[in-house]
């Protein structure tokens, strides 16, 4: 019995270890692929002024010139120092940059995860209780509106509103200049980023809880609980929930990371200094150091999460088996 | 909850595309033509939808640009579909082994996020067109699809016709498109819609960060990439009226495709009144 658990938790770390290895290999094979001059991004505009020679010696310098494969073990031995290069555009250690800006990502992502969770839940209770009656038809269109406005749009909206015309809330960065320690401030800054988050989210998540709830009224115990006397309402929330309840675990585990890695795009809009403005901006001056770095670390969040979600849902209902993207209508993340 | 038919959605959907595809009969300016003497301008009898920071009228635009927003989105959504059903039915009749190395793949390309992904793919092709942009979304696309269609092929080929067919010598390809194609069809339609949206929505949010139509070529995406300067002279029709359009399509695309995703529950709850009743005629 042990012996099976010790080889079960060996097979999932070989799997975890062999997805990584291939994802290290797609991502650095693509970047070094694409066609950008990676000397352009370190030197700038200096490139041109430099001689043939002069240029030759710098791509030496930075390892450039020497084939694929080899810069492909040369970077990934260094990776296992923890030493993933310098950013050709800040001219620092990539670590640095990513440091530096790593916790705002967490921040807004964690918390707006949070906030999805609960009121996913939450909407889908509700939903699932007043089947069919106004109120859960109300939500449902309005629930399906919401997830169909894109999210860059529905932040340039907010912005519009909230920070153009009624001037009530700040509209780009983490904080105002020189209050770096003010939490309220951030907190200011954070409501909008964070409001857009939830409401492009919310949505999927809440009718899958409200579907897989239908479901679940719809068993026989329900109608056993039910000739016991309980009421409708604790019927929904003590047995059927509980029963709804693991799917929805693995569904938010699988969610995780491509809720915190939807905020790329309304970090961009609203210029608030995580991963994604990051991301955004090494795309535009082909800084692949950083991009491949934070391809691998959402991409390493994303198969742990796809692993923990398998292992979570198999040992609480055996029965289960973890469908992750089959659901079809799913919103991608961008 | 009965489903009916999306009348509503579908014909707007159809206007929608009918007046992008005659664009050159409603159009009342040239789209490309930029009148520097009327930047900024707001809607009024002239400019039916005003005009953007670089002159050109938006109206006409949102026609023009909306052929090439649908272009994209039906172009990607054709690559997507047609890759993710041969990968999924390849990987469906493979052996064990095949099946799982071609999942894996599926499982890493789905594990790199979306917007990553096309950014780096993006890179390959030097110059981004409307051809180079539908098949790098068209590329981030089609693994969930993928998905259903091997769960698909996998149960349909144990089917006895199956058997039978590939017996009397049908090669893979005839035994796809005969026998398998038809009966996972439905639930690639639902998917195809879906990623008809998804498509648009990815060339918009590209197009909108800056990388990938170019602010010349005129698409949903592209119009809303001038925003920054609508904020400074604060003209809202910029923002609003091409996001509209955009939001618009994808909600008609959503309930067309949830109408196709099949019927919901029809039975009653067990919860309600109707399960009491129940009881009481059983």
């Amino acid at each position: 019995m042990r012996k099976l658990c010790i080889s079960k938790i060996l097979y999932n770390m070989g799997k975890f270890a062999l997805r990584v290895f291939a994802l290290s290999v797609l991502v650095f094979l693509i970047s070094r692929l694409a066609p950008g001059d990676p000397l352009y991004a370190y030197y700038g505009e200096r490139v041109e002024k430099m001689s043939v020679a002069d240029q030759e010696q710098a791509r030496e310098r930075l390892g450039l010139h020497e084939p694929l494969f080899t810069q492909y073990a040369r970077w990934l031995q260094a990776a296992f120092h923890g030493d993933f290069g310098i950013s050709y555009q800040y001219k620092t250690d990539v670590k640095e940059v990513i440091a530096a800006r790593i916790g705002n990502t967490l921040v807004l992502g964690g918390l707006g995860f949070l906030l999805i969770f609960v009121f996913a839940l939450g909407l889908g209770l509700f939903c699932a209780w007043r089947e069919d009656r106004t109120a859960d038809r109300i939500i449902c269109r309005i629930g399906t509106v919401t997830s169909c406005v894109p999210e860059f749009w529905l932040s340039l909206l907010f912005l519009l509103v909230f920070a153009v015309w009624l001037d009530w809330l700040p509209g780009s960065g983490a904080y105002s200049v020189g209050e770096e320690g003010n939490v309220a401030d951030r907190a200011a800054h954070l409501i909008l980023p964070l409001a857009v988050v939830v409401l492009g989210h919310l949505w999927y998540y809440a009718f899958q809880v409200r579907n897989r709830l239908l479901e679940e009224v719809r068993a026989d115990y329900v109608l056993l609980a039910r000739m016991k006397g309980l009421s409708g309402r604790q019927v929904l929330f003590r047995h059927c929930l509980r029963g709804a309840l693991p799917s929805y675990l693995s569904m938010m585990a699988v969610a995780l990371p491509h809720i915190l890695g939807g905020t790329y795009v309304v970090e961009t809009v609203f210029s608030y200094p995580g991963i994604g403005t990051l991301a955004y901006e090494s795309a535009r001056y082909q800084d692949y150091n950083i991009l491949m770095v934070v391809s691998l670390l959402t991409g390493t969040l994303v198969i742990f999460c796809n692993l923990l979600a398998g292992i979570v849902s198999g040992r609480i209902d055996p029965r289960m088996r973890i469908q992750n993207g089959a659901g079809g209508g799913e919103v991608r993340n961008f | 909850m009965k489903k009916r038919f999306p009348f509503f959605s579908l014909s707007v959907l159809t206007a929608i595309v009918v007046s992008c595809l005659a664009c050159s009969a409603i159009m009342t300016k040239n789209p490309l033509y930029m009148d520097l003497a009327h930047c900024n301008e707001a809607p009024g009898k002239e400019f039916l939808f005003g005009t953007d920071a670089m002159g050109r009228d938006i109206f006409s635009m949102i026609w023009y640009g909306g052929r090439i927003s649908l272009t994209i989105g039906f172009l990607a959504t054709l690559f997507s579909t047609i890759l993710a059903v041969f990968a999924g039915s390849v990987s469906g009749c493979a052996p064990a082994r095949i099946d799982g190395v071609l999942m894996g793949m599926t499982e890493l390309f789905l594990s790199v996020p979306g917007l990553l992904l096309t950014v780096f793919l993006q890179a390959v092709f030097v110059r981004t067109n409307v051809y180079s942009l539908s098949v790098v979304i068209g590329l981030t696309g089609w693994m969930s699809m993928a998905k259903v269609v091997r769960t698909e092929v996998m149960q349909l080929k144990n089917m006895d016709y199956v058997l039978a067919a590939r017996c009397l010598g049908g090669g893979f390809f005839h035994v796809l498109i005969r026998h398998l194609a038809p009966n996972f069809f439905p639930s690639v339609l639902f998917m195809a819609v879906m990623n008809v949206r998804n498509a648009i929505v990815a060339e918009a949010t590209l197009s909108f960060m800056g990388l990938g139509l170019p602010v010349e070529e005129v698409s949903w995406g592209s119009m809303l990439s001038l925003s920054e300067n609508a904020f400074l002279s604060g003209s809202w029709w910029i923002i609003l009226i091409p996001g509209a359009f955009l939001t618009g399509t994808l909600l008609c695309l959503t309930n067309l495709g949830n109408y196709m995703r099949g019927s919901a529950n029809k039975r009653h709850s067990n919860l309600g009144r109707q399960g009491i009743l129940k009881i009481k005629k059983r």
